[in-house]
This record gives structure tokens, sequence and C-alpha cells, in this order.
């Protein structure tokens, strides 16, 4: 009786040494289900839905055959009841649209940084004129890319069902016509468990 | 049987954290030096002792105090990463199992000591005032999508919270389908008025008012109209409606406008300014303690309650705009407490007559009756009597840094810099420029009155 005592205190010390706190790399793919948030694999989910649909779709084709339009990203209007950092999805999203070779863009956020550069470098002094960027010479943007990111939110007791859609438009800033807009519809469940800690 | 009873308290202590903040020492005692801090010129001095506990038992409530007195202070980012971990710990209660181990534990701790070892998760107006606050620190902090995302969860979690609360059916019924009640305006204006202790005026005006200025007059109209169902008498919340609904084409303009005006508009060249004061600190809970003996042994039973409130001093003119401008109040927080209180009630007296039971029979279990027939002293009796009178403790927890009472003011100007003051506060300047809002938040807490303003 003695031994199974001190057998069982042993076994419980071995346990309890081996459960540390661990850190490991997971793979950046792998669906995130930690909770009903919006996480990775939506952000994953929605960049792919966008871009895909964009090349694929007949008069972005036609658009882009000859030539490489010119876009630039507005931001996504964040209509949930979480603070998302839609700048990272925009980011992903113009990422693989420049890297399929279809397009070109202008970064609207640098436009300041880039304004006190060229002021250096043709008015400080300091840059020898010939080598300086002069002013007005950067090529204007053809297209803009906008979007609105909303979601619905039901709760009852022990389920929580929260549905996000996000819907993106790419407008022609000539004409003012929307020339390509879809959206992408994600549903995530959680319900509570009847037993917990 | 004391041997039970100690491995009983040793397994409901470890399963519910042992970090018990008020369960000796009363809360609003504790609370009480940060409060008279605000008072001073640098009202955030001892907030580290304050935010310390935030890793307690009690977190959610030490982080909504921490947050409130950063805001006081100024200190809106602090006060944000405060009432974060404030929300934080209200979704893992959420999240907790509907049969939940550590919930168990820290019911049966309360059955040996008392009511405080329960951790605590405030009443439903406490969680919206939350996401209300956190809104405006992310408006004064300049992120109006910020804010905007807050006024949504808040609008969320008052669905949610109305369904925790079923008393008052017929005022909850109205409110959701927006009906101003005549019968609701002709009933007199004191605490009892408010019937239902999620019924927040002052948290639809403000997610209503965080809408208008974010350009969405629609939810703002549907804001409004849930505050005006509450508090039907402020003229202001009056003007806003009869404005939105004009602006809006709304059905309603016409009914509104007979009953409460033509709706002002703004000429050209002026500035709309808003003023929000909130005033004072919701009353803290008092005890009412009671011993009795039973079979010889000494029990005592301790209940929380609030004492009758003198009213609030009827002084809130602003001047130095073109002309005195009197500010409504809007809600009476101290009524949503005292509601809160009373809802909770029947909850609170059921636990109470189970640790009178529980503590009896320990009681009886260290009686020695063999000391007591010699009329020697029973010691170990005597100990356990005295332990369990000293830890009757009634739970005096509740958000203390809170106003009793907030109050609104609008009115169109025309641009240009004034020297305002509130009452006898300060001088303060501010700006109004035209076609633009000025948002001014005084909160005055005992003798000071502080400013924050910020233009959209």
């Amino acid at each position: 009786m003695k031994n199974l005592k001190l057998i069982l205190i042993l076994a419980a010390v071995m346990g309890l040494s081996a459960c540390q706190s661990k850190v490991e790399y997971g793979d950046a793919t792998e669906v995130e289900t930690v909770n009903e948030n919006f996480g990775s694999t939506d952000l994953q989910a929605i960049a792919a839905k966008m871009v895909d649909s964009m090349m694929a779709f007949p008069p972005v084709v036609v658009m882009t055959q000859s030539n490489r339009p010119i876009v630039f990203v507005d931001k996504i209007k964040n209509k949930t009841s979480e603070h998302i950092d839609t700048e990272s999805v925009t980011d992903s999203i113009s990422n693989k649209l420049l890297r399929s070779g279809k397009f070109r863009f202008i970064d609207m956020t640098k436009v300041d940084t880039v304004r006190k550069q060229l002021d250096y470098q043709n008015n400080a002094g300091m840059v020898d004129p010939s080598t300086a960027i002069k002013f007005g010479r950067q090529i204007g943007a053809q297209y803009m890319l906008y979007g609105n990111l909303s979601s619905i939110v039901k709760q009852d007791g022990s389920t929580k069902d929260v549905y996000y859609k996000m819907t993106m438009r790419l407008m022609d800033l000539e004409t003012g016509l929307i020339e390509w807009s879809d959206e992408k519809e994600i549903r995530k469940m959680k319900s509570k468990s009847f037993l917990g800690l | 049987m004391l041997r039970t009873f100690c491995i009983g308290l040793i397994l409901s202590l470890s399963l519910s954290g042992c970090a018990f903040n008020s369960v000796f020492v009363n809360y609003p005692s504790q609370i009480a030096p940060f409060k008279q801090q605000l008072n001073s010129e640098t009202p955030a001095a001892n907030i580290t002792d304050l935010a310390n506990n935030i890793s307690g038992n009690d977190g959610l409530l030490y982080a909504q105090e921490s947050g409130r007195i950063m805001q006081v202070a100024g200190d809106f980012t602090r006060s944000k990463t405060y009432y974060q971990q404030a929300i934080d710990a209200y979704q893992r209660f959420d999240d907790k199992a509907i049969v939940s181990a550590s919930k168990l534990g820290a019911g049966a701790s309360s059955l040996l000591l008392n009511d405080n070892a329960i951790p605590y998760r405030g009443p439903g107006y406490e969680r919206i005032m939350l996401h209300q606050y956190q809104a405006l620190n992310y408006l004064f902090s300049g992120d109006i999508q910020g804010a905007l995302v807050e006024v949504r969860r808040s609008n969320e979690l008052q669905s949610l919270e109305q369904a925790r609360y079923q008393q008052s059916q017929k005022s909850v019924q109205d409110m959701a389908n927006g009906v101003i009640d005549d019968q609701v305006e002709r009933l007199g204006k004191e605490a009892g008025n408010v019937t239902s202790s999620f019924l927040n005026a002052y948290s639809y005006y403000t997610t209503g008012l965080l809408h208008e200025l974010a350009n969405e007059p629609n939810d703002a109209f549907i804001d409004y109209r849930k505050a005006a169902q509450i508090t039907p008498d402020n003229v202001f919340l009056q003007q806003d409606l009869v404005r939105l609904a004009k602006q809006l084409s709304m059905p309603q303009y016409d009914e509104f406008k007979r009953r409460w005006g033509e709706a002002t508009l703004p000429t050209a060249g002026q500035g709309q300014v808003i003023f929000i004061i909130e005033k004072g600190f919701v009353p803290e809970k008092q005890s009412i303690t009671v011993p009795f003996p039973i079979n010889g042994n000494i029990q005592s039973a301790s209940l929380a309650t609030y004492l009758p409130q003198h009213p609030l001093a009827n002084n809130n003119q602003i001047q130095g705009l073109d002309a005195p401008l009197t500010a409504q109040a809007i809600a009476n927080i101290d009524a949503l407490a005292i509601n809160a209180l009373k809802e909770d009630l029947p909850a609170a007296l059921f636990r109470q007559a189970a640790r009178v039971y529980a503590k009896y029979q320990m009681n009886r279990s260290v009686q020695n009756s063999d000391q007591r027939a010699n009329n020697q002293v029973d010691a170990a009796a005597m100990v356990m009597q005295i332990f369990n009178v000293i830890t009757e403790q009634a739970d005096r927890r509740s958000w203390l840094t809170l106003p009793r009472q907030a109050q609104i003011a609008r009115q169109f100007i025309d641009a240009g810099s004034y020297n305002i003051h509130l009452n006898n506060s300060k001088n303060v300047k501010i700006d109004v420029t035209a076609n633009r809002t000025t948002l001014i938040w005084a909160i005055e807490t005992g003798n000071r009155t502080r400013f924050y303003s910020i233009i959209i």
C-alpha cells in the first residue's frame, strides 16, 4: 500500500514537471480556430478569393491584356464590432495582384515621406542636382481598389454565430465606373461546452 | 467532520484561486484613497497600487476602476489598455462552460467565507458603460473608426444583456419597438422611474452621438429614440430627434414636430458645441449585519444595501457662450446601481441562507459537549464562532468611480473662441469651427472639474 502511494506521488510529480508551457512553430496556412474572432485563416481566405476573382473576371482580363493598369488601394472600411487591421488585408491583396505581373500599384500612405525626401533632394542643397529626382514626374493612378468589411453577430446563451462579409470594388477613376466587384462570406460558429474548468 | 471541512475549504480555494481581494477588507475602503486622489493635481499618482490587483480574483473590477481613473486624469491611451483588460475579463466570463468547476469552487468558498469570494462580474449596465467609455477613449485619441467599433460592440451587448434581465417587460418591449410612450412621460421623475438596471439612457445617447459624429444619422436616430424612451423630458434629446427626423425624412417627423416644436438648424458660419457633463460618484453600498444565536452558537447575517441618497444640487449652467446654457440630466447612474442591487437580492438572500446553514454546521462540528457540560471554556467552538462572524461581510463591490449623474447640452453657435466655465469651475478656452462639432467632456469629481474637448 505504501509503495502504491509512493508510485502515485512519483507519477504525479513526473506528470506535472512534463507539463511546461512550450513554444513551437506552426504552419502559416493551417486553419486556426482559437476563438470566433477574425483570424489569419479568414484573412488568407479573403485575399485568395478576391485575387482569383479579379484575375478571372473577363473585363479585367481584357483590361490587362495589352498593358498593366495602375491601381491605388484606398482603405477597407471596418464596419464590424472587432478591432481588425484592415490594412493587412489590403496589403495581402495588393501583394498577390502585384506579383501576378498584371497590375502596377501606387502606395498612397507614403506620399508625405516621398514629398519630404524629394524636398530634401531638391532644396536642401546637399544632393547633387544632376542625381536629384525632380518633382512632378510620378505616374498617376488609373483605378482605385476599396472595400467594406461588415459582420453580423448573433448570440444566444451557449451559441455564438459570427458572419463576415467582405466586399471589394475596382473603380475606374476617369469614368467613375465600377469595373469589378466581388464579395467573400465567412461564417464562424462557437458553442460553449457544458462542463469545463 | 472538521477534517472534511478543511479538505473542502482547501479544494475550493485552490479551484477558485487564492488572490481574494475583498474577503476581509471591504471594497469601498480600498477604493477611497484613489477617489480622494482624483481631487488632487496628480489624479493618477497611486494608480500602480490599484492596477496590481488586476491579476487577482476581482481583476475585472480593478481594471474598470483603473481605466476610469486614467480616463479622468486625461491619459486616454493607458485608460484604453486597462479597459481592454476589463473587456478581456468579461470575455473570459462569457467563455466559461455552463457548468464550470471554477465557478462551483468559488460558490463553495462563498458558503464558508462570504460573497466576496465569488469573482466579480458586474451588472449589465457596467459592461455597456465600459464599452461606451472605451469608445470615448478611441474618439479622444483621434480614432473615430475605433470608436465606432466599440459602439457596435456595445449595441450587440445591449441585446445580450437585455436577455439576461427579464424585469420590466413592458418598457423593454416598447424600447425594442422604438415607441416613445406618452404614459411614460406622465410618470414622476425619481429613481423608481428606471425600472430595470440596464436601461441606461446615457449609453444610448453616447452611442447615438458617436454615430451622428461619424455621419451615420440613421443609426443615431435609432439610438436617440431608445434614449428618449427612458428619458423623454430632456429638451436636447427632443431637439436631436426632431432634427434627425427632418434630415432623414422619417415618418415620425410630424409627430415629433407637434410634440416638441420645429427643428433648429445651423445657419451659415455656425458650428455645433456639445457638452457631456458627469457629476459626482455612484453611491457606495453599505452593509447591514445582524448577529443572532442558534442553539447557543452566535451566527451573523450580512447584506449589502444603499442608504437613501440626498438629491444632487441642481446647478448645471455653462457660462461664457453667447447666452448661459443650462444642461439637463440624461441618466442617473445611482438609480441603475440601486436597481441592480434590487434585482440581485433574491440570489443574495438564498446564498446568505445557505451560508448561515453551512456555518452553523461547522459550529456544531467543533462543539465539545463535555466541556460545555462542565462549564469549561470551549475554545475550539469560540474560535469557530469568531471566524464565522468575522468572515461574514456583505458584498460591497461595485464600480465606484462611475459618475452619479450624466447631463448633456447642445447648441449651434457662431464660430470663434469662447472662455467657458461650468458652475464654479476654472475658465476653459474652447474653439468652435464653422460646420464642425466641438465635443466637450466635463468630468466633475468632488471639488474639481476637468474638461476634455475635441473638434470633429
